[in-house]
């Protein structure tokens, strides 16, 4: 039966909107979840393919656990400023519901050496515009959407019975999809207009990467570990499409259809460098029952520059290329859990993140407009029996306010506001 | 601490509307009274007519609303639709036929009983700020704003005592060079002597009345469409593509000749062009030369740029020496031609028909084309007098519908409908145009300029 949710749940591989700063997912497991992801130093559940494979090396028994995050959306809102689209203008985002799967293997191979399979969901996010036809932002964005997830097979090493090393392969599958508008000076209203929209797919492709993790539990109370996974670059192919939306001049309309490709498939080559990341945590045991953990996430996403969408449909079935510069920046989020044993069946989490925004001021748009974060979470953990974790996550964004433009695409200027609820699921067998 | 985000955020809500109603600020600037001065670009001419809708558009209206807040008190000679003369429209692309509106607009602010805070005269020079007090032909619309008083557009303007004067004047002392084709100094272009000599009489005016000031300079005449649209070599019209004869493309006849690079074919031309002037008879045409008012040469361009230079000089000087705000239109003409404007994924620039700045006589900016002159006016006043005056919203400039507020709202006045046929630049539309830009009136009229020593 959860095998089979589970399946259920890969093939409807849904990203939900922003929930780790930029578009990484790190809630990847709901215990970790119910701990904000400070959990690198204790890595003690199948989770640990995810967030450290150095806990692989401690594994002594087979364990297999599957499980999602259902991603709500409460609230999305752009309000306008400056210039354009002005202060009268406001506009506001599908709210989305979403369900990123993990699901974790662990077998022990002998004493030492232990081997690991999971599948998670690391990157993804969905933008999408209410009454796209009218939106202000239509002809930067009106949905963007992209999913990845990981195949990771691993092995762990113990190397001391306190000491251990994880080692695994990233296989990453990964879509995106772009949707936005064409518009032009209607020369019978010296006004914008739209003359099409324009769908960009990138099919599912791979990328490969490689992850390291080390876990030493020093003693009783005190454990600490370091876990890296690595860039990977993945490059799409895949077919635009371009609608022709009418200007509502016939003449104008029918000297467009002569000039452009419409309502033919354009193919398109993408590519988008998924960034590194390292974290490192402590934890301490602060009393029998209590454990502490600190934990500071490191993300690469300067690795992020741009996203350039070539046609290669040659004189006929192109458009022109485009490139969508990002420049994205390193950055880190700092993480604290509390894990509270409350009896030998059941725990009881806390979690706190503070995660920080890679996107500059001047990237803020309608495609992707990412801001700082504080996470709360409490989360739950029956530990006999069958055994489950839930993990609860009120994600609060900063308004995140641009004034600032790239000068190729001009002033969106406005504020954008946004607030999410993760409610993370596991069932372990 | 729901509750107290609400009544914080109601608090807030209701400190913007208040500061939208009355709090502006404007820093040393002062706009409780103030008066616009200059030609058709300051009138809100657009589209060949002088016409409300864009007239309560214009920069200068639009820097009002923006300063004070304010929707009325800013009073303006508003002509009802479909404006003085007849608005152009577009009827077609292909083939490319742009024709006047049926009918003409009503004046619908004649009785206001004191002069208008918009003075600007289309087809106004420099020197008629000094000089001119009534219209000098039939079509000159000079009366409509200066109302036969008797008292020149500065005199009028001053009259009220103005705490804030914007001047943008000097366009039409150089431009109708350009459109006309005829660059003569001291017959099209102004002397550069007579320019400083006026230019410097109207700033001392307005310093005067201890108001403050803004002052623009003039655009180059080689950024406006008018002059770059129609290229300068022979088109097949089926395709629009240029016509090549062992490979090379073949140059139109001008008065002078095969035109040379740095010729320009004005937007008139397309009358003449029609009618296959300009064309060899091999390829089709009329075998006679395009007609000196069609073109525009590489050494008269040189020359009209040289004069704009100059009157710019004078003006950048006027601007330091007077403490003014410097609004430097000539380098955001060019900028636009260069770079264009971005906003939201949408591309402005300067092309015909299709860039979305310039309206349908080529010359003057569409009301979105204005709305971003706005916002230069107030980005350079904000910079000079220290104020922090909001840019113009140009949303409703981009999508539509353009703000119609203008205080009274006067009966609509219905103009027969009139059959929409015709080329590009009918003669009446032409005539209007140059008309708006102070072209002389043997220019005009196409007959020869009266030169007693040089009989005919």
């Amino acid at each position: 039966m959860g095998r089979a949710l589970s399946i259920v749940a890969l093939a409807t591989l849904a990203a939900g909107p922003l929930h780790a700063a930029g578009f990484s997912i790190f809630e990847q497991g709901s215990k970790a979840t119910g701990m904000a992801g400070a959990v690198t130093a204790q890595a003690d559940d199948p989770s640990m393919l995810f967030y450290n494979a150095g806990g692989l090396a401690f594994v002594e028994k087979s364990d297999f656990s599957v499980g999602a995050t259902w991603i709500r959306s409460t609230k999305a809102d752009f309000q306008g400023a400056g210039v354009f689209p002005g202060p009268n203008y406001s506009a506001e985002q599908e709210t989305l519901s979403e369900f990123p799967p993990h699901a974790y293997w662990v077998q022990p191979v002998t004493n030492n050496f232990k081997f690991g399979l999971g599948v998670e969901t690391p990157f993804g996010l969905t933008t999408s515009w209410k009454n796209p036809n009218q939106f202000a932002g239509r002809f930067l964005s009106t949905k963007a959407s992209l999913m990845a997830f990981d195949l990771n097979p691993t092995i762990g090493w113990r190397v001391t019975p306190s000491f251990g090393i994880g080692v695994g392969a990233l296989v990453r599958y990964s879509t995106v999809e772009l949707n936005r508008h064409v518009p032009t000076i209607n020369p019978f209203t010296l006004q914008a207009a739209d003359i099409g929209a324009l769908k960009l797919k990138g099919d599912y492709s791979t990328g490969y990467g490689f992850n390291v993790g080390l876990l030493h539990r020093v003693n009783e109370s005190f454990s600490w570990g370091l876990s890296y996974r690595s860039k990977v670059t993945v490059d799409y192919e895949g077919d635009a499409r371009l609608t022709q939306i009418s200007t509502g001049n016939a003449q104008f309309d029918a000297i467009l259809r002569a000039q452009l490709p419409f309502n033919t498939k354009l193919p398109v080559k993408t590519s988008i460098d998924f960034p590194d990341q390292a974290s490192l945590g402590l934890a301490f045991g602060l009393t029998r029952n209590l454990m502490l953990e600190t934990d500071v996430n490191w993300m690469g996403w300067s690795s992020f520059k741009e996203v350039a969408i070539d046609f290669t449909g040659g004189a006929t079935n192109s458009l022109p290329d485009t490139t969508l510069a990002q420049n994205w920046e390193d950055v880190y989020s700092y993480r604290i859990g509390l894990n509270w044993t409350v009896s030998p069946a059941s725990q009881v989490r806390f979690g706190f993140v503070y995660d920080q925004t890679p996107q500059p001021e001047e990237g803020v748009s309608p495609l992707l407009p990412d801001a700082d974060r504080n996470g709360f979470c409490i989360g739950y953990g029956h530990t006999q029996g069958f055994r489950y974790d839930v993990g609860l996550m009120y994600l609060d964004f900063k308004s995140r306010t641009t004034n600032k433009a790239r000068p190729e695409q001009g002033p969106f200027f406005g504020t954008y506001k946004t607030r999410a609820v993760l409610l993370g699921v596991t069932a372990n067998f | 601490m729901h509750r107290l985000k609400i009544l914080m955020g109601a608090i807030a809500l209701a400190l913007v509307l208040a500061g939208a109603a009355f709090a502006v600020n404007t820093g040393t600037a002062d706009f409780t009274t103030y008066v616009a001065l200059g030609d058709s670009l300051t009138a809100g001419f657009s589209s060949g007519s002088l016409n409300r809708t864009y007239q309560v558009n214009s920069y200068p209206a639009l820097i009002y609303r923006q300063a004070t807040g304010k929707t009325t008190g800013f009073e303006q000679p508003l002509v009802s639709e479909p404006g003085l003369p007849g608005i152009l429209t577009l009827a077609s692309l292909r083939p490319l036929s742009i024709v006047p509106s049926g009918g003409s607009g009503q004046p619908l602010n004649l009785g206001l009983q004191r002069p208008y805070n918009n003075m600007a005269v289309p087809g106004a020079r420099l020197h008629d700020l000094l000089t001119k007090t009534q219209s000098t032909s039939a079509n000159d619309i000079t009366d409509l704003i200066l109302r036969k008083l008797g008292f020149t557009q500065l005199q009028q303007g001053l009259s009220l005592k103005p705490t804030f004067v914007t001047l943008w004047i000097g366009n039409n002392d150089a431009l109708a060079a350009a459109t006309s084709g005829i660059a003569i100094p001291g017959v099209t272009l102004t002397p550069v002597e007579q320019f400083q000599a006026d230019y410097t009489a109207v700033v001392n005016a307005i310093a005067s009345t201890n108001a403050k000031m803004a002052l623009a300079n003039i655009p180059d005449v080689t950024s406006i469409p008018f002059v770059t649209t129609i290229s300068r070599f022979i088109v097949n019209p089926a395709t629009n593509q240029p016509v090549l004869i062992n490979g090379n493309p073949v140059p139109l006849i001008g008065p002078n000749g095969p035109l040379q690079a740095g010729d320009f074919v004005l937007l008139t031309a397309t009358a003449e062009l029609a009618q296959g002037r300009g064309i060899p008879t091999a390829l089709g045409g009329s075998g006679l030369p395009l007609s000196d008012t069609s073109v525009l040469s590489a050494a008269e361009a040189a020359t009209i740029k040289d004069y704009v230079n100059n009157y710019n000089a004078i003006i950048a000087k006027a601007a330091s020496d007077k403490n003014a705000a410097f609004v430097d239109t000539n380098a955001l003409l060019k900028d636009l031609a260069v770079n264009g404007i971005h906003l939201g994924g949408i591309t402005y620039g300067s092309a015909f028909l299709t860039g979305g700045v310039f309206s349908y006589d080529g010359v003057h900016p569409t009301a979105f084309g204005y709305a971003y002159i706005a916002n230069a006016f107030i980005g350079a006043i904000n910079a000079k007098f220290g104020g922090d005056i909001p840019l113009v919203d140009l949303y409703p400039f981009v999508f539509g519908p353009l703000p119609k507020r203008a205080g009274k709202t006067p009966p609509p006045v219905v103009a027969p409908a009139e059959e929409l046929t015709g080329l590009v630049f009918t003669a009446e539309a032409r005539r209007s145009l140059l008309q708006s830009l102070g072209v002389p009136q043997w220019i005009v009229d196409g007959t020869r300029r009266p030169r007693p020593h040089r009989g005919n």
